[in-house]
């Protein structure tokens, strides 16, 4: 952890890796919170600024190893935009016969293999790797409360009738949230069509919460 | 979150296999070779659900193992920036915590921690709002969304946050 010059993470120029910067550095810039965000960057160039943060935070580095390595917090630097919230791009990173699984799908699954598994495992060659265990117990989790993945999936169908993406769904049975407000703040790529998807979002979370009090 | 997906392996086989049990050992082979691996394309492959089809066997020059290109349909765990999920913290420490959501490690910093949360050491070290309402503990599930990853050879590693609105502690594991 905290590796530099790791494979995805593209760390900022002559700038220590956030993981590593004290937080102390933060009291050095005269800022009055002890707990100074600063500005991470991960992989994708994600520069963003805590809500957070006290006066006067300027961006450490904007990715163009410019002079806000050190001591550049003087507050002369350009001002704080507020960046883009990172929002999921499942379709344009996967190919095109990947089909989403929710939780309680993949739980179904994994659970039918496990079965077969335990046939499997009489052999001693054959050893059940962890993350099937750590993906089957993530699965059963997430699954807890729906019975019927199927009947789940139906009312997720009207969601992608209005334009919702196939994993915007998924992630919305997976996280089960209460309000449409909730949806649009955890899902900010679904805000641009805020007015044409609350109602039937309103009707869909009444309907997953029906299927969650009966489970 | 889990995905459904059809991939295709080249699998070579010893001449010591061939015989009536050749295609469930090319199987088995599969399943050993590539059950638990990670990807960064795909993620975790986590358990093979099919084999589709296996292809005619091409014998490689000079040392006679033979080359079965095979489809097969697997479940695989990828986690995407700007995902919101699930996870059970491992470890906490003052610069932040470790959580795990099915096979992938995920860091939240202190900095991407409410500010009203405090770090407390001690025995079970823990992230404390003032009033002691809201603890973040080993075992506690958190909703956090991710905000970066990073791929390995093996393993994939994300960091996430919980400083947004609807994102923090579901449930106490002394509750």
């Amino acid at each position: 952890m905290g590796d530099k010059g790791g494979k995805g993470f593209s760390l900022p120029r002559a700038r220590k890796s956030a993981l590593k910067t004290p937080v102390s550095s933060g009291l050095n810039n005269g800022s009055t919170k002890s707990k100074q965000g600063g500005n991470v960057q991960f992989e994708g160039g994600l520069n963003f600024s805590p809500k957070y943060g006290g006066k006067g935070d300027t961006p450490i580095n904007n990715g163009k190893g410019g002079k806000g390595d050190k001591g550049g917090n003087g507050g002369k630097g350009p001002e704080k935009k507020t960046p883009p919230p990172v929002q999921l791009r499942v379709e344009k990173d996967l190919p095109e016969n990947v089909t989403c699984l929710m939780d309680c799908e993949a739980a179904q699954i994994l659970e039918g293999i496990q079965e077969q598994m335990v046939v499997l495992s009489e052999d001693p060659t054959i050893k059940i790797p962890i993350s099937f265990d750590k993906g089957l117990q993530h699965a059963k989790r997430g699954s807890e409360n729906y019975t019927s993945p199927q009947s789940v999936k139906e009312i997720l169908q009207r969601l992608k009738n209005h334009g919702v993406a196939e994993s915007e769904a998924c992630m919305i049975a997976n996280i089960y949230p209460e309000s449409a407000d909730e949806v649009f703040s955890l899902v900010p790529s679904l805000k641009g069509k805020k007015n044409k998807l609350r109602e039937p979002l309103e009707s869909v979370l009444g309907e997953l919460a029906k299927l969650r009090h009966s489970a | 979150m889990f995905f459904h997906i059809v991939l295709e392996r080249n699998m070579q086989l010893h001449p010591r296999h061939f015989g009536r049990d050749l295609r469930p050992k090319l199987v088995s082979k599969l399943m050993k070779d590539v059950e638990g691996t990670c990807s960064g394309r795909h993620g975790f492959i986590v358990a093979i659900t099919s084999v589709e089809n296996v292809g005619n066997g091409l014998i490689r020059d000079g040392t006679g193992f033979v080359t079965f290109p095979v489809k097969y349909q697997c479940v695989v765990f990828r986690p995407f920036k700007g995902e919101i999920l699930e996870a059970v913290v491992t470890m906490v420490n003052k610069m932040g915590f470790f959580a795990e959501a099915g096979p992938v490690q995920i860091f939240v910093s202190n900095h991407l921690i409410p500010d009203d949360m405090e770090f407390q050491s001690g025995d079970m070290p823990n992230y404390t709002t003032s009033d002691g309402s809201v603890k973040i503990q080993k075992e506690s599930e958190v909703r956090l969304k991710i905000i970066g990853t990073r791929v390995d050879a093996t393993e994939i590693f994300c960091i996430g946050t919980i400083k947004d609105d609807f994102l923090g502690v579901i449930s106490d594991p002394t509750s």
